[in-house]
């Protein structure tokens, strides 16, 4: 019982320092890029909260009250078990499930549903067209994260995330299949609709499925975007970096450095690539990634033959 | 839980799913009355080889064949509804009664 | 009660009441995620009876296929909203008996069936047999519902494609009058709509 609450609140406490991580990074390097607005990187992130915080709730008419209400605490709590899912070391997984990567693999479907949710609920035109443009181009690219979480999980042959973990003790899967993170970097750029993949509650739709959503809703929902760019970024630490493996360090330490890095990367590319226009990557999505996916399972096969 | 319970559960699931799949006129209604069906389908199964089957591979092989059902009834009910409505501009059952001239 | 039973009522009476719901919601979308509820809720039980992969197999499958009926019925139903009530329904009280004697007829099987107790090794790792035995003794029937898969796809491209080798789709096709043999709802460009022309479709 102990060690099931000390796992809890370790996934509470990497949640709290994951959203702050990301206001962070993302107002430094928008800082080094010379983007304007972006505040200073540490007080910043307290202030746009607080504000948020203290903001009255907004309604439309006749939403959908249950859903509209729920859907962000559902896309927080997904990305919560996403971040459960991760080994921080050997001995320190939250949860280490046989079919860890299949029930990750059920996450990114079950994110999509409560953006669907979130934006249908509201009962408003734009973030109706948020919420619909997401799915429609969502389904594209769901697909290509199962290839690649299935390419890492070949060499394992293993379904579980630590046992992913120690089939890299000889080479990191990022070396052995190098479309793996990328790809799976992209995805998660998607299923938290970050930066050009920013499909759901871009400007262009102003703010899409939140476009209507104010106050602490709005607050909760934004905290589970940045819950799940950090879930995806530990993950794809796991996957293809080694997760806990290092030399010197403890491998609670490298597992943060590695999630650092690939979180920091994801965030500039947010700030970086303009957001891809929607019937452009839906081409991209079907035409490009998918094949890059099949790619990458051969690649992953062959390499993992005995 | 016993293999009782379960399967009560699962034959309450597939009631329902007869209900849904006589009654409604909707073809995607319809469709989801036939998944609450096979969802009770699956449901005894994996009951039954957890209590059962000792354990044998074949009962949770049943539960795979079932999944793989219901994507092939999805993707050609929903390629249906397509064709119905191109043809026809309307979702419903009835509409059909005319599809043959 | 121990706590997995607990688990398991929560979860059947969750798994009914959603099913249930399906039918009597007035948002073709709210039913489209009641049923996803209700798949859910299926899913844990199944993996409170040790089918580990079979459990978390079911959420994606369903969540996949949920999120693409709700993106049929925004596309194609009336009333997705459900802002206004809905009861589209034929023979219902027969449906509802059909549906009432099927659960008791399969619940009295489950009730007075004398099932072996033979249940499953508790040292059983059911991944590594199901893996097993889908690509090994029972291949065949694993790889024909690969094959049996690719083949939908395939039809239902066909059946769903704008056009054919022939023209389009739709060709010949006409919409239904508003009353019988008059002009239809939906005009546009069809020919319908052009009035001197009139073609007999047998």
């Amino acid at each position: 019982m102990t060690a099931s609450l000390t796992n809890a609140l370790l996934v509470m406490a990497i949640l709290a320092i994951g959203v702050y991580l990301v206001a962070i990074i993302n107002r430094a390097w928008a800082n080094a890029l010379g983007h304007s607005g972006a505040g200073n990187p540490f007080t910043a992130p307290f202030y746009s909260a607080a504000s948020l915080w203290v903001a009255p709730a907004n309604t439309t008419e006749a939403p959908d009250a249950m859903a509209w209400h729920l859907a962000p605490v559902l896309y927080l709590t997904l990305a919560a078990m996403g971040l459960a899912l991760v080994p921080w070391s050997q001995n320190l997984v939250p949860v280490d499930l046989t079919t860890g990567i299949v029930l990750w693999g059920a996450l990114e479907p079950l994110a999509t549903v409560v953006i669907f949710l979130h934006g249908w609920s509201a009962n408003a035109h734009l973030s109706m067209l948020g919420a619909y443009r997401y799915v429609s181009l969502g389904l594209s690219y769901l697909l290509v994260s199962m290839f690649v979480l299935i390419g890492v999980a070949l060499p394992a042959e293993s379904l579980q995330f630590s046992a992913v973990v120690e089939s890299q003790a000889g080479l990191w899967n990022v070396i052995r299949q190098p479309l793996g993170l990328p790809l799976f970097l992209l995805v998660g750029l998607g299923i938290s609709f970050w930066g050009p993949l920013n499909f759901a509650d871009s400007n262009d739709l102003a703010g899409g499925t939140s476009s209507e959503s104010s106050g602490r809703a709005r607050l909760v929902w934004q905290a589970g975007r940045a819950v799940m760019l950090v879930a995806f970024s530990a993950i794809g630490a796991t996957a293809f970096l080694g997760g806990w493996l290092g030399p010197v360090l403890p491998g609670f330490v490298w597992m943060i450095l590695k999630t650092m890095v690939v979180l920091a990367m994801a965030l500039l590319l947010g700030q970086l690539i303009p957001r891809f226009s929607p019937d452009r990557f839906l081409t991209i999505a079907w035409v490009l990634l998918l094949p890059l996916a099949f790619v990458d399972l051969v690649w992953a096969g062959l390499e993992a033959l005995p | 839980m016993s293999i009782i319970t379960v399967q009560i559960v699962a034959a309450a699931l597939i009631g329902i799913g007869l209900y849904g799949a006589l009654s409604q006129q909707s073809f995607v209604m319809l469709m989801m009355g036939l998944e609450l069906i096979l969802n009770g389908v699956m449901l005894a199964a994996v009951g039954f080889w957890a209590y059962s089957g000792t354990g044998i591979p074949e009962g949770q092989l049943l539960t795979i064949v079932v999944m793989a059902v219901m994507a092939i009834e999805m993707a050609l009910g929903f390629a249906l509804v397509v064709a119905v409505y191109r043809g026809k501009q309307a979702d419903m059952t009835e509409a059909l009664e005319g599809f043959k001239h | 009660m121990s706590f997995v039973d607990l688990i398991f009522l929560i979860c059947g009476a969750i798994a009914i009441f959603s099913g249930w719901r399906v039918f009597c919601t007035d948002s073709m979308v709210r039913a489209s995620f009641f049923l996803l509820i209700s798949f859910i809720a299926v899913g844990v039980i199944m993996l409170l009876l040790g089918a580990v992969y079979l459990g978390v197999a079911l959420f994606f499958m369903m969540a996949v296929e949920m999120m693409v009926m709700a993106l049929f019925m925004v596309m194609f139903m009336m009333n997705p909203a459900g802002l206004n009530p809905m009861k589209m329904v034929h023979q219902d009280k027969f449906a509802a008996l059909a549906g009432v004697v099927a659960f008791f007829a399969l619940s009295a099987v489950a009730v007075f069936g004398d099932f072996p107790d033979q249940p499953r090794p508790s040292d059983l790792d059911p991944v590594v047999t199901l893996g097993k035995e889908l690509l090994g003794d029972s291949m065949l029937v694993f790889e024909s519902a690969g094959v049996t898969l690719l083949a939908t796809m395939i039809g239902v491209v066909a059946m769903s494609s704008h056009r054919g080798r022939y023209g389009d789709a739709n060709a010949g096709s006409r919409p239904p009058g508003l009353e019988p043999g008059g002009m239809p709802a939906f005009s546009g460009d069809q020919e319908g709509s052009s009035g001197g022309h009139h073609h007999h479709h047998h």
